[in-house]
């Protein structure tokens, strides 16, 4: 039966990133506006008179009727201004440029870790299937799976950060390093490289590892599996036990043959776990002081903040929807068989 | 399109996208001039710790704790409090008020230069208040300013302020931030400047990096007018809770730490090995609000009972660890015209049985069930446990049922009086004089909606106000305090001490922690 042609897949998946937008942006803001307090009584209250509160809230236009709000908010949004938070007075613009490369540097070795040891740990397990190698594979699969990020991230800290003391426990880097460090991507890595200041990457991935890890690890344990699963079923195919008739060793056969195979659905998990990575981000970067986009989303969704807590969501969706359509585009190519 | 050609389109569309996040992260509108650039060097300078959270450093918008710290380096006001907590004048050689305290005239210390080398003259102080007031910021700062009807100069180094009523605290306003003087050429007057903007003010650092949420890093103002820093320069970092700050500070990746570690992390750091615990004099209160006109705390025989069974030592030993002090007035020991009404009316520790005759004399059937509010994160984790003892203290009385509700402070502070009928809330001085701890609470139409509407305490207050002698204002807060005491619109119960954590090689922190609460870096230094 035949699919439709890539292109209008493609196609079809980017005019429905509009509506999904606005779908999500709308939910975003009236559930903001329901929940109780606004940010001016969160900044202000306890300290100010009432009176005076009003008068902000009313200045603010946080008093208008809410498809007033609604509508204005959105007015902006397509004249491209997406504000300043209320709390601290940042654009938003700032927020994912400074914060978002704090979280896709993070996110990055994250998933770096979590393929590395996914693919490693996932190929050994199916190679040695029934064995103490793949029982070891798998209950360490699970256990880094189940196991709250929060939780891996206090155990690292105190294993390595505290009995050993071998890394940093918390922030990008030093805070001398960071404030020597000259600005170029906002992303530390790559500062550091741009300026050749190896000196100052080395304090950077030393206070990567362990955030990077402990979100890696926890993504890892899915790889692990379904690698696993790949493997087992790939060394059973036909055309696996002709190579072995033909003769060719064991180690090509599975590095060669099985492996590449059995890592294609992995392409499409790597890509859609990218996604969920953000959100994992959240916690990792709140246990690890990490500065990223996710830590601030909290910080300013307990003070209500309305402009950065729309605009961080609509970034998330952004790239959530971006990565998934590169991915499918990625799929569609490296397995011929794919079509949608 | 064939696989290999799609393969390199794909290849191609994921160098391009990595390669335009690259260049949308790389415009970012960050200062980004380092340190490096100045005589610091890890040797000296100081790296501290904080969990609090910059709000606006341009101060004609900035009016929370955390925002003061990073400014009070940066800026100055016409009066301050630079040694200790007595008022002095600082960017003023003094005030002269008129007969009728509604005029002020300000002369200004010659030869100030702003941070970027400029003079400062009245033109730039008269900006400096007028755009406060004209920009009327959403963070509330302004409100200081509310008495003030205008500002104008006579020459460039005498500032006249023209009030609305009588002030006799006016210089005390000059000290807030609301008072603080920027340079007319680099500050909008109709707009706040962005954290990360350049600010310029007259103080021993200049800030040459900020990075929202992250770090402060401050070098000495080459320009100054006064005694140059102890140190090399300060970087702040930031933190989002006290157990990682805590960590940080073990490993030595900071010097020190200065707001707010919990309790149980002062106990354990007092007992590490080349870490010292400072501690001095605070000016932080918290405190129990009675809604007066709404049942059950519109009778004052129950506000009586409750003020009787104030379990203040057990709050300040069991939750707090010796951190905080009992307090038995609004306004904190240490503050001149404090007395400690408090304690003369109801005593210094719990008594079940002045508690069950005021109740009973009142014909107030017992025990009484009570709501009682409070904030889980505001005021710091040990809220649950501070209010849990209220709750422990009033209940074994056997005269009151007391039922615990908390809200996060989003909606708790919006709440207030209109909502709760007994809540917990804290204070924090905008300036450290009794004035700043009795008229905030006792005016009508109190930020905090209780009701509290008292003729005698408004008649005090005007009284302290229009008072021409210090003696004559003192008598006035005394008397407030008294009145206070017996009205019951509130119930404080802990001053906090000032602390700061560091390791043995920092010196100077003990020489500013007082009750003008201020952290002066400048007088740290490290061997």
């Amino acid at each position: 039966m035949p699919g439709t042609s890539l292109r209008t897949y493609l196609l079809t998946r980017l005019a429905l990133v509009l509506p999904m937008v606005l779908i999500l942006l709308t939910m975003v803001f009236l559930l903001l506006r329901v929940a109780p307090g606004n940010p001016i009584e969160a900044a202000l209250g306890g300290h100010v008179p009432a009176a005076y509160v009003h008068q902000i809230t009313h200045r603010l236009g946080f008093d208008k009727p809410l498809y007033q709000q609604y509508g204005d908010y959105l007015w902006d949004i397509l004249r491209g201004n997406f504000g300043t938070t209320i709390t601290d007075n940042r654009p938003l613009t700032q927020i994912i440029t400074v914060n978002g490369a704090a979280t896709l540097e993070l996110t990055f070795f994250a998933m770096l870790v979590a393929v590395v040891v996914g693919v490693l740990v996932g190929l050994v397990a199916g190679r040695y299937r029934d064995t103490p190698l793949d029982v070891f594979g798998r209950l360490f699969g699970i256990v880094v799976y189940a196991t709250p990020v929060f939780f891996l991230g206090l155990m690292a800290q105190l294993v390595f950060g505290v009995w050993l003391n071998w890394l940093p426990t918390s922030d990008q880097a030093s805070p001398l390093t960071q404030a020597l460090l000259k600005t170029h991507t906002n992303i530390f890595v790559v500062d550091a490289i741009i300026d050749g200041n190896w000196s100052a990457l080395k304090d950077i991935f030393e206070h990567l590892a362990l955030p990077a890890a402990t979100l890696g690890l926890t993504t890892a344990g899915i790889f692990i599996r379904l690698i696993r699963v790949n493997v087992i079923r790939t060394l059973r195919d036909d055309y696996i036990e002709a190579a072995r008739a033909r003769g060719i060793v064991e180690r090509s056969v599975v590095f060669h043959h099985a492996f590449k195979n059995a890592l294609v659905p992995v392409i499409t998990v790597v890509g859609l776990n990218m996604a969920l990575l953000l959100g994992g981000a959240v916690l990792t970067e709140t246990t690890f002081n990490w500065p990223g986009i996710g830590h601030a989303l909290v910080t300013y969704l307990e003070n209500r903040d309305y402009t950065a807590v729309q605009g961080i969501i609509v970034v998330f969706a952004l790239v959530v929807v971006a990565i998934s359509v590169l991915v499918d585009f990625i799929n569609a190519y490296v397995d011929p068989r794919i079509r949608y | 399109m064939n696989r290999r050609t799609g393969l390199r389109l794909a290849a191609l569309l994921g160098l391009v996208a990595v390669a335009a996040v690259v260049a949308a992260l790389g415009a970012s509108t960050g200062s980004s001039r380092p340190l490096a650039g100045t005589h610091a060097t890890a040797s000296n300078v100081i790296i501290d710790g904080t969990t609090g959270t910059v709000v606006n450093i341009d101060p004609a918008n900035q009016y929370d704790y955390d925002s003061f710290t990073l400014d009070l380096p940066l800026f100055q006001g016409l009066y301050g409090f630079p040694h200790g907590a007595k008022l002095q004048p600082v960017l003023a050689t003094g005030c002269k008020a008129s007969a009728n305290l509604e005029t002020w005239t300000c002369g200004l210390r010659h030869n100030v230069k702003f941070s970027d080398g400029t003079p400062m003259t009245s033109a730039d102080v008269k900006w400096s208040f007028d755009r406060v007031l004209k920009i009327k910021g959403d963070q509330g700062i302004w409100t200081l300013l509310s008495n003030l009807k205008s500002t104008t100069v006579k020459g460039p180094y005498t500032v006249v302020f023209h009030l609305k009523a009588p002030d006799s605290i006016w210089p005390y306003i000059l000290s807030t931030n609301a008072g603080y003087v920027v340079p007319k050429a680099k500050y909008p007057f109709n707009k706040i400047l962005s954290n990360t903007d350049p600010q310029v003010g007259t103080g021993p650092y200049r800030l040459v990096k900020f990075t929202p949420g992250q770090q402060a890093v401050l070098e000495p103002n080459p320009y100054y007018w006064g005694q140059k820093p102890k140190n090399g320069g300060i970087i702040i970092n930031y933190y989002s809770k006290s157990s990682t700050m805590k960590l940080a500070l073990e490993k030595g990746e900071i010097d020190m730490a200065f707001q707010s570690f919990t309790p149980q992390d002062l106990t354990s750091l007092h007992k590490e090995k080349g870490i010292v615990v400072h501690s001095g004099h605070g000016v932080v209160i918290r405190y129990l609000v009675f809604n007066v006109v709404r049942p059950p705390f519109n009778n004052l025989a129950v506000r009586q009972a409750i003020a009787y069974l104030m379990p203040r030592q057990d709050i300040a030993t069991r939750i707090y660890h010796g951190t905080v002090e009992p307090l038995y007035s609004m306004v904190p020991a240490g503050l001149p015209g404090h007395i400690d009404a408090y304690k003369t009316m109801y005593g210094a520790s719990p008594n079940v049985a002045k508690a069950k005759a005021v109740l009973a004399k009142a014909g107030v059937k017992t025990p009484l069930p009570i709501t009682i509010w409070w904030t889980p994160s505001h005021y710091g984790d040990a809220s649950a446990d501070e209010y849990a003892e209220i709750q422990r203290s009033l209940d074994a009385s056997g005269l009151f049922k007391v039922t615990l509700k908390s809200a996060e402070w989003a909606q708790y502070s919006g709440a207030l009086g209109k909502t709760y009928g007994a809540f917990q809330l804290g204070w924090f001085p905008d300036y450290p004089d009794a004035d700043d701890y009795t008229v905030s609470f006792y005016q009508p139409n109190a930020f905090y909606n209780n009701g509290y509407n008292d003729p005698k305490m408004t008649k005090l207050i005007a009284k302290e106000r229009a008072a021409r002698t210090n003696g004559a204002r003192m008598a006035a807060l005394r008397a407030m305090q008294t009145l206070a005491a017996k009205d019951l619109p509130t119930i404080p119960y802990w001053q906090g001490n000032m602390i700061a954590v560091s390791h043995s090689n920092i010196q100077g922190i003990n020489s500013t922690l007082d009750a003008a609460y201020y952290m002066r870096f400048w007088l740290l230094s490290k061997s």
